[in-house]
């Protein structure tokens, strides 16, 4: 039997939440948007069919305020709820409250968030799958109880400190000494009480040089469970993801065999339904993968996998939901193509600081091979509130030169974000660097290669000149010859 | 008409190869001035390379010697009102007249600032200016403070011109000039590879005067090439420079006739007509200077507002000797400070100065004389009104002619009042007394002037005055620190041009780099009249082209004030914008910055979401804090981030409150160390 989904209400804002409502628009399903107060006129209500106002600012008031989220969908008589990605999307306990309320969760079961998005859990699976994974500890309480685990396991510095519960960066503190730990153990648990409302702590091993690869898959009520392939997604800054590839380079065939059918495996064994990602973190000298964690919903990179396999992973999450049994098999997955994801984040590209305020002007140059996810429009407010990602920029061709091509010539003619800073000049200079080029990079490319990265950035723009032309001469328009002249 | 060599004097020629080609040329050559002096003499240096550069593809034609078009008080003035780097002018000239010499003025140890240069700033500077030809003068006709200027133009294989400062008074003698040409003779081993310019700055030589000197000259060093740079001011130019040409000086000096006004050089068609009447060749492509001359009046009329208010010529030049460049800003200054009233008296206080303190009106020396008899002047004029006015010039008139400077000879009371003169003259003045700008031509004043100037200290100072070059005196700089002083100030490392911008001129350098980072290359393309007005009229429209591409940006509407702020609508390449202009009566929201070490900021934008720590709770003024101890935490899009006490100390003062949102580098707070 089909469950009926006629209207979903998307828990989400921004980025996820638009892309959920592109889904949705294809399959003649209606949405609710949710909204806090800062986020009244933003991108994504427009797009939805209804926007409901859900609270205050903070996210605790609003996109993380559960109770208030399942009255609003039963009340705009929503079937189903999709939590996207961030806020509520691995709450175990709010898709069980969607379940409970009666409504259709567009995710993996409660019980499967649950042992996945315990950390600790997750690795134990694991271990008991056979899926290699990284020296660590669990439920850490306090800084002793890290250091005792450091010396019976042999573990030197730098370990890293990450909530049970996290994901996306937050939560997640790197410890180089013995003096840095107490202060990172305290952040990490204040930034996951806040980030997931878990504090819940681990600590591991940290892999230096290591690349971060992931396999997405997905799996219905019936008992298929295949794998899209996998997406590399080291480049990272403070443990942020900022640009995503599909495939990885610096897998071969063998190696990318093994790890996506290990992928496939672990979620058997869980017995994982909808969409959901293995990572696991690559040591490229020994040529060895270990399990890092499971993904238990969308992931904001999962659109350079819809551009290799053309398959769209919102609308098979929608059809499980629905009970559908997928209609097609593992050996019809034929990516054939390069795709690559650069995410525009309101942030000083130097500093990384944010940059929040009005995007004044947005002009997006579109053109062979581009996909662009926007989470806003031009005049639209970025509230500091929330994430610092606003757009994804993403290009495919037939090989990773013809992507990177795409990729540059968005970047770097026309594109025209005002208001706020963005991260542009930096993606830029990581796709035009050489060690990019060739595919040879690690996690630490971006913290390794700072100072050159910024010596790459490029230091003026025709059009930004102009502009300042125009600004001198809305100046001395208004206020007539001055004092120095 | 004779036919000369096209393109005669080029970029790249050997100075021998100049000095040859002048000493054989069958009749004279023209240094046009257009692009400089006369912009400086009758324009307060106000004229746009916008609009000059239109002027080059004409001089490439036109045969000229050189184009003055560098140097002098336009350095200044472009980087500080025109907002032009002069670096950039000779790349725009090069670019658009490559066979044109082009020409700069340069103070010998002020170079293009108001202060003497220690020899390493000299030999830096002059090091990495592409200038040709090199005009260099000395205020004092102090030939030795040539030496390094000298010595790097012609090490460069660049043509050295070094000038003798002209004046007509009693003590400025055949004899004396003679003396000043052996010491640059001296200094440039010989004549074969310079140009000596007399620079008759004020407009005050005569013609009998003139022949006279360059044939005592020419007289004495037969193959040395002369050129005579003269303004207009006293209305005897044309005469002047015809008497010269005769005497046998080879370049003259001399501007579009549609540039002329009154106290720059002489027009240039005429100069060539009235020569050549005379039986003199002229080197000059007549059919271009008269595109040029044409050219000229396309655009002059946007800078009416820079000309003096001060209009005709003034043949008492001859004895207050204001130089033309000088003639307007002082005269605008005069205007600004409400005492224009006062000129004539000032111009006839001058008179009688510059035969107490003997130099040449010329910078610095013109500015010092300007603020010392202006200062006086105005002295008089507060304290006792017309009246005083006259007096004052009626005791210096006494002093100079009737009791002919001698001190002595005045009586008590008057000489009490000498003594009080010069008490206020400004630093340079009493600096000018010390020698700090080399020695005086006609030696030191008399002991009564060191007296008014330094009161009771006067014998000390006397023995502080220095008889050498200020070259000897002074201290190399350290070029290293200067340069990360101004990378500190930029917060970025300096191009060598910007470098050097601020050797010259430290406070107007910055504000040039942050004009040019704010508005870019806004001076460059903007017609004169959008530059200085704007846009007028809803539909008015600016059109130019920038990095290849074309831009139009038209008015749409300016909004009226309100509290300060006037919202202009525009459309840039057809795009809507809105600009928001604060009025100078906007209301600034203070925000304190963090700046000392004990002033703690904000590492980033964010919400200060918590003050304290949660072991210890909040935080109070008074309350003792530890080093690395978090202070406060800020949050911006969900991440942390920890604020530390950088030492052991005590809290003096919380400059925010709990969740204010606050500005990267904002005061936190402010803690004493313990």
């Amino acid at each position: 039997m089909e469950n009926k989904i006629k209207k979903i209400l998307v828990a989400n804002r921004g980025v996820p939440a638009v892309r959920i409502m592109h889904t949705c628009r294809d399959l003649k399903i209606s949405t609710v948007a949710i909204y806090s107060t800062p986020d009244r006129l933003s991108h994504h209500v427009m797009v939805a069919d209804k926007g409901v106002h859900i609270g205050e600012a903070p996210p605790i008031e609003s996109y993380l305020n559960k109770e208030k989220i399942i009255d609003t969908a039963l009340k705009e008589k929503a079937d189903a709820i999709h939590p996207g990605w961030g806020f509520l999307a691995e709450n175990a306990e709010f898709a069980q409250m969607v379940k409970d309320a009666g409504l259709i969760w567009i995710g993996p079961e409660p019980a499967v968030i649950r042992s996945m998005g315990d950390k600790i859990e997750a690795k134990k699976i694991a271990i008991r799958a056979n899926v290699p994974t990284i020296p660590g500890i669990s439920d850490v309480k306090d800084v002793k109880q890290i250091k005792e685990w450091m010396k019976n396991e042999q573990v030197t510095y730098p370990i890293m400190i990450k909530a049970s519960a996290g994901g996306g960066g937050k939560g997640m503190v790197k410890v180089e000494k013995d003096s840095e730990l107490a202060g990172a153990l305290e952040q990490a648990r204040s930034e996951a009480r806040k980030a997931f409302d878990d504090d819940k702590l681990l600590a591991e091993k940290y892999i230096e040089r290591g690349r971060h690869i992931e396999v997405q898959i997905v799996a219905d009520m019936h008992g298929n469970v295949y794998h899209l392939c996998e997406r590399e997604c080291t480049l990272q800054r403070r443990n942020q993801k900022i640009i995503e590839e599909a495939p990885s380079p610096s897998l071969n065939d063998n190696l990318r065999n093994e790890i996506c059918f290990t992928a496939v495996r672990l979620m058997r064994e869980i017995g994982y339904t909808t969409a959901g990602t293995v990572e696991f973190i690559f040591d490229s000298e020994t040529q060895k993968f270990y399990f890092l964690e499971v993904n238990t919903r969308l992931q904001v990179e999962h659109g350079v996998t819809e551009l290799i396999t053309g398959l769209d992973i919102v609308e098979l999450m929608i059809d499980v939901a629905r009970g559908k049994k997928f209609c097609f098999k593992q050996a019809d997955v034929h990516p054939n193509r390069w795709a690559l994801e650069v995410r525009i984040n309101a942030e000083d590209p130097k500093t990384f600081a944010p940059s929040f305020g009005t995007i004044t002007r947005l002009q997006i140059p579109q053109g062979p091979g581009v996909r662009i996810a926007q989470g806003v429009y031009e005049g639209a407010d970025i509230p500091p509130y929330y994430d610092s990602l606003f757009m994804l920029l993403l290009t495919a061709g037939r090989n990773r030169d013809s992507a990177i091509r795409a990729m540059d010539r968005t970047l770097s003619r026309n594109l025209r974000i005002e208001g706020i800073k963005t991260i542009t000049p930096l993606l830029l200079a990581i796709i035009r660097h050489k060690a990019f080029q060739a595919g040879n990079f690690s996690t630490k490319f971006i913290e390794n290669h700072m100072d050159e990265l910024i010596s790459m950035f490029r230091v003026k723009d025709a059009q930004d000149e102009a502009l300042k032309i125009a600004e001198y001469v809305a100046k001395i328009s208004a206020l007539g010859p001055q004092e120095w002249m | 008409m004779k036919k000369f060599e096209k393109k005669m004097f080029r970029p790249g020629m050997k100075p021998a190869e100049i000095v040859n080609k002048l000493r054989n040329l069958d009749g004279v050559a023209i240094t046009c001035t257009g692009m400089r002096d006369a912009g400086q003499s009758d324009y307060k240096n106000r004229h746009r390379i916008y609009d000059l550069k239109l002027l080059a593809p004409y001089y490439e034609e036109m045969n000229l010697f050189s184009s003055e078009c560098h140097g002098g008080a336009r350095w200044h003035v472009g980087v500080m009102n025109r907002k032009e780097d002069p670096f950039e002018e000779i790349e725009i000239l090069r670019e658009r007249m490559p066979s044109v010499m082009l020409q700069t003025l340069i103070r010998e140890t002020n170079l293009f600032g108001y202060r003497p240069y220690p020899k390493n700033v000299i030999e830096y500077v002059v090091q990495r200016v592409d200038i040709d030809v090199w005009r260099c003068f000395s205020f004092l006709n102090d030939v030795r403070n040539m030496r390094a200027v000298a010595e790097v133009v012609m090490k460069r294989g660049r043509l050295f011109q070094p000038a003798i400062s002209f004046t007509q008074s009693d003590w400025t003698t055949n004899e004396y000039y003679l003396s000043v040409v052996k010491d640059i003779v001296d200094l440039c081993a010989g004549t074969d590879e310079i140009v000596l310019c007399i620079k008759d700055m004020a407009g005050v030589g005569s013609p009998e005067r003139i022949s006279s000197l360059v044939d005592a000259i020419k007289q004495k060093y037969p193959d040395l090439v002369i050129q005579y740079h003269r303004h207009a001011t006293d209305g005897l130019a044309m005469p002047a420079l015809l008497a010269a040409a005769k005497a046998g000086a080879k370049v003259l000096d001399a501007e579009e006739d549609s540039l002329t006004r009154f106290y720059g050089q002489a027009p240039i068609l005429a100069l060539q007509a009235y020569l050549e009447e005379s039986g003199i060749n002229v080197l000059l492509d007549r059919e271009m200077a008269e595109k040029a001359v044409q050219k000229v009046r396309e655009w002059i009329g946007h800078y009416e507002w820079a000309e003096s208010p001060f209009k005709g010529f003034d043949h008492t030049v001859t004895s207050h000797r204001m130089p033309g460049g000088a003639f307007p800003s002082s005269f605008e200054q005069a205007e600004k400070g409400g005492f224009l009233h006062l000129m004539p008296a000032i111009l006839k206080v001058m008179s009688l100065y510059n035969k107490i303190v003997k130099y040449f009106d010329v910078t610095p020396g013109s500015q010092i004389t300007w603020v010392t008899c202006s200062g006086i002047v105005n002295k008089y004029a507060k304290e006792k009104g017309e009246a005083g006015v006259q007096h004052v010039i009626d005791l210096l008139t006494k002093l100079v002619e009737e009791k002919n400077q001698n001190f002595k000879a005045m009586s008590e009371e008057e000489q009490a009042e000498l003594l009080k003169l010069f008490a206020t003259a400004p630093g340079d003045f009493k600096n000018l007394l010390l020698g700090g700008y080399g020695r005086l031509p006609m030696g030191w004043p008399d002991e009564w002037v060191y007296r008014s100037a330094f009161g009771e200290e006067w014998k000390e100072k006397l023995k502080e005055r220095k008889e050498v070059s200020p070259l000897e005196q002074l201290k190399d700089d350290n070029l290293d620190q200067i340069r990360n002083d101004l990378a500190d100030a930029i917060g970025r490392k300096p191009t060598e041009e910007e470098f050097i911008l601020y050797l010259m001129h430290p406070k107007d350098a910055l504000g040039i780099i942050e004009f040019r980072e704010q508005y870019g290359d806004t001076p460059l393309v903007l017609p004169t009249n959008v530059w200085r007005e704007g846009l007028k009229n809803p539909g008015d429209k600016v059109e130019f082209i920038l990095w290849g591409q074309p831009y139009c940006i038209e008015l749409v509407s300016i909004g009226s004030e309100h509290e300060g702020i006037i919202h202009v609508v525009m459309k840039v390449n057809n795009k809507t914008r809105v600009y928001t202009v604060e009025t100078p009566r906007a209301k600034k929201v203070e925000i304190r910055m963090a700046k000392g070490p004990e002033e703690i900021g904000a590492p980033i934008n964010g919400n200060l979401w918590r003050i304290g720590n949660p072991d210890r709770g909040a935080i109070k003024v008074g309350d003792v804090v530890h080093k690395g101890e978090e202070i406060a935490n800020l949050e911006a899009m969900k991440m942390e981030n920890a604020i530390l006490a950088p030492f052991d100390g005590v809290v003096k003062e919380i400059a925010v409150k709990l969740n204010d949102s606050v500005q990267e580098g904002q005061l936190l707070f402010v803690l004493e160390k313990k």
